[in-house]
């Protein structure tokens, strides 16, 4: 019986205890906040979603991490002397995960989806310049665009190509096919997705075998995970007051970079008072932007200058700016003639804007103006904002600039389709309509654009209040990846991570 | 035949409290502020693209209209389609059910495990230490919130213990079960074991509180009994006089709070499956909530509506088993 025993006692350890001992060092395990909610990049409008798409799916081009323009599914591109077209030659050799090659009916089979108006197409508004996808070979495509829109090309770039054969099949967001660098095997939804490597991939094969996306959302949870090396990449913001100590941790690579959103407090200009310029500039006056950048979002963000990052090329530095200086807001109102101001402000029950709220509320207060801050769940505040005009003052976020054109249109422009201030301006019109005009990032848009932003910072219709920065982290034996401004991209290079031993 | 007809009049009654949880649902639903397309659609939403999936979901008809849409298609077995990601109600729940079941029964069992011989062992051992010891455990158990339970396991066992996963779900029970029977292999069920502990002891520790106090009052009603002190008297031994004498009579308010509390398992783990990202129905309502997934919300609050119910009515069946002197007319 003895003799038995040593090798039973192994064997039953080795049973009980291998799965804990089998690591596979090639798997990639990616936590992040929420589950995706479908894989067709042609219906989804979620962050997370997008995620995933890019380890798997590819645009035309994408956007580098300093948002410049890098190809993908095409090699080249230009735009026609008139402005008129943009023509696409499409990188050959390419193949679909299922084996058939792309070519030009793919590109053209995708985005016709998109303009036809009875398919439930996601952000249609992006797209609604091209009149017409033309096949100049199978590896040449010409877009035909009806209105001015230079910056359509950035639209182009976020949307992936769907293999036309199998485009119309109903199970395709929840069974993608692309040609990315992995290929899609397994989900199970709140649970795990699983990417194998597509040993084939054209810009080379994966470093890792297998990636898989975990969504979970409580922080402190995936915080833990990624700490113990349950995880390998974290995406999504972490508890911030833990930054510092995750900064002095050996294993943890913290990652920050400028994002492309903006939060503000936006003013009806339809209301009596606020309808005058200089009650707007004393309300901008009030917010002191660094005290709420270092104590409200625990120094994660910059101060708002304005609806264009900083970091862009179109960003105006002399543009006005609004400091905090209750004492000239003071003076302002004075010289508009008001008294006993008495305004509301709606927000969302995010929990960082209610308080970002409470200080303007505290600030107005100090210099008699009476502001009522009122927090409504989002729906109910998007309804607000889409269903009435009743609002004085709301405090909300804009999110995914890439270009000035997006940055401001909607928002500023008079038809521009979020703005909800009732703002316009024909001097600004005329320079947003331009700038949709001039090629992309010439010196002829960027001094558009950076005239648009003197104009509307005079204005004053909104009050920014700070900039987004991106936080994401990884185990320090993760390498070559790199947190993306835009975070839908945050993964369009996956296959060039590698996962040390 | 006193029996058919409790159940028939039971399922009766089931028909009557669904159709009033189905209206409430709805109600509840359809009436907090925020549609489904607005928060879809987000922040940079034109009224444009409102309006369209408006059209396309119906959610601007009147509200009557859409119920009694969802009520019949419901009554065929349809529970819709989820508007976020387009997959049928009942596959949701359907991927979902396992996970929820595997990690009420285990906690469940933790609960009964612990809580019964607590409570026995605090009434024989009235006002002692152990006695004190073991009601100071049951209400700081009743007291402590699940999550917040579960979030000290994480950061104090899992983050520490190797072997202890902090979060997730390992393969399913009933599947393993059948690796071990078929191959001899004990590794999927070992997996599935250390994802299931700290979960099931987050949410079982509550119930075990309940059921340790449970039982402890009703074995001390039940021992200070004439027939009790009649057996000891008769010279029974006393482990005798309390497990096959006392308690059999003492259990059955245990067990009706053991079926209630099984119930709202099914769905009251729905913050705890949130911190230990555990895949289940709890996490599926929770992200159909936030973002007005009507169909989804609905759908799964009926269906464990219907569970909850079934669970009441073998709780309440189960009476006559345990104590043959209760008869249902």
């Amino acid at each position: 019986m003895k003799k038995f025993a040593a090798p039973l006692v192994t064997l039953l350890l080795a049973v009980l205890l291998g799965t804990s001992f089998a690591q596979d060092g090639k798997t990639l395990v990616i936590g992040t906040v929420a589950e995706a909610s479908d894989l067709d990049p042609r219906i989804t409008y979620d962050v997370y979603s997008y995620q995933r798409m890019y380890a798997i799916m590819e645009p035309l081009l994408v956007f580098d991490t300093d948002l410049s323009y890098k190809p993908r599914l095409a090699t080249s591109w230009e735009y026609a002397a008139d402005g008129s077209s943009i023509t696409f030659d499409l990188r050959e050799g390419v193949s679909f995960h299922h084996g058939r090659t792309f070519t030009a009916e793919d590109v053209k089979y995708t985005f016709d989806w998109m303009l036809n108006p009875d398919n439930p197409a996601a952000n249609p508004a992006l797209y609604e310049d091209i009149e017409e996808v033309v096949i100049l070979d199978p590896y040449t495509v010409r877009f035909d665009l009806s209105g001015d829109n230079s910056f359509i090309l950035n639209s182009i770039a976020r949307l992936h190509i769907v293999p036309a054969d199998l485009g119309e099949n109903e199970d395709f967001g929840s069974n993608p096919v692309g040609t990315g660098p992995f290929i899609f095997d397994s989900w199970s939804r709140d649970d795990r997705m699983v990417l194998l490597a597509n040993a084939e991939y054209w810009g080379g094969a994966p470093k890792v075998e297998r990636v898989e996306f975990r969504p979970i959302i409580e922080d402190a949870t995936r915080l833990i995970a990624l700490e113990v090396g349950e995880l390998d990449l974290y995406y999504g913001q972490p508890v911030r007051s833990e930054l510092d100590a995750l900064e002095a941790d050996d294993d943890i690579v913290v990652q920050r970079v400028n994002g492309l959103g903006h939060q503000y407090v936006a003013m009806n200009t339809e209301h009596p008072a606020l309808g005058d310029v200089r009650v707007r500039q004393a309300i901008s006056h009030l917010l002191p932007r660094e005290a709420i950048v270092e104590r409200i979002l625990d120094g994660v963000g910059t101060v708002g200058t304005g609806p264009i990052s900083p970091d862009a090329a179109f960003f105006n530095p002399d543009a006005p700016t609004y400091p905090y200086d209750p004492e000239r807001a003071a003076e302002l109102l004075a010289e508009a003639g008001i008294e006993n101001l008495s305004l509301r402000l709606h927000t969302n029950e995010n929990p960082i804007r209610p308080q970002m709220a409470e200080v303007l509320q505290f600030e107005a207060a100090q210099i008699g103006v009476e502001i009522e801050v009122i927090v409504e769940e989002f729906g109910a505040f998007i309804d607000r904002l889409l269903g009435s005009t009743d609002y004085d003052l709301y405090l909300i976020g804009w999110s995914g600039n890439v270009d000035p054109n997006y940055a401001m249109y909607e928002l500023f422009h008079s038809n521009g389709g979020s703005n909800f201030t009732a703002y316009g301006n024909p001097e600004l019109d005329v320079l947003l309509d331009e700038g949709r005009r001039l090629a992309p990032n010439s010196p002829e848009s960027i001094a558009t654009y950076k005239e648009a932003q003197m104009v509307l910072m005079n204005d004053a219709p909104f009050a920014f209040i700070n900039h987004s920065e991106e936080v994401a982290l990884n185990r320090a034996e993760i390498l070559n990846w790199e947190a993306h401004p835009y975070s839908s991209a945050t993964f369009q290079d996956l296959h060039l991570v590698e996962k040390l031993d | 035949m006193g029996m058919t007809g409790y159940v028939l009049r039971r399922f009766l009654a089931l028909v009557v409290t669904l159709f009033g949880v189905s209206v409430i649902v709805f109600l509840l639903v359809h009436l907090s502020p925020g549609d489904p397309i607005r928060i879809m659609l987000g922040e940079q939403a034109r009224p444009e693209d409102v309006q369209r999936l408006n059209d396309i979901y119906g959610f601007d008809q009147p509200l009557a209209v859409q119920y009694v849409k969802w009520l019949g298609a419901a009554l065929q077995g349809d529970l819709g389609d989820s508007i976020r990601s387009g997959v049928p109600v009942i596959e949701l729940v359907g991927q979902r059910l396992p996970a929820t079941l595997e990690l009420a029964v285990v906690s469940l069992l933790l609960a009964v495990g612990v809580g019964i011989p607590l409570g026995v062992l605090a009434a024989v051992t009235r006002n002692s230490p152990i006695d004190l010891a073991s009601m100071v455990i049951a209400l700081v158990g009743v007291a402590a919130p699940n999550f917040w339970v579960g979030l000290i396991l994480l950061s104090t066992v899992a983050a520490n213990v190797g072997w202890i996963p902090v979060f997730g779900r390992g393969p399913g029970v009933m599947e393993s079960l059948g690796v071990l029977v078929t191959q001899f292999d004990a590794r999927p069920l070992w997996d599935a074991a250390r994802h299931l502990l700290l979960p099931a002891i987050a949410i079982g520790t509550s119930i075990m509180a309940i059921i340790t106090r449970m039982t402890r009052s009703a074995l001390l009603e039940v021992l200070g009994l004439d027939y009790v002190r009649t057996a000891k008297a008769k010279g029974v031994r006393r482990m005798r006089v309390v497990f096959r004498h006392a308690l059999r009579n003492a259990i059955l308010p245990v067990v009706t709070v053991i079926g209630v509390q099984f119930g709202f398992l099914l769905g009251g783990a729905i913050v705890t499956e949130v911190v230990f990202a555990w895949p289940g129905i709890g996490r599926l309502i929770v992200d159909g909530i936030s973002q007005r997934d009507f169909p989804v919300v609905q759908g799964s609050i009926l269906l464990l509506g219907v569970v909850f119910v079934l669970v009441n009515l073998v709780v309440d069946l189960s009476y006559s088993f345990i104590n043959p002197r209760i008869r249902y007319d």
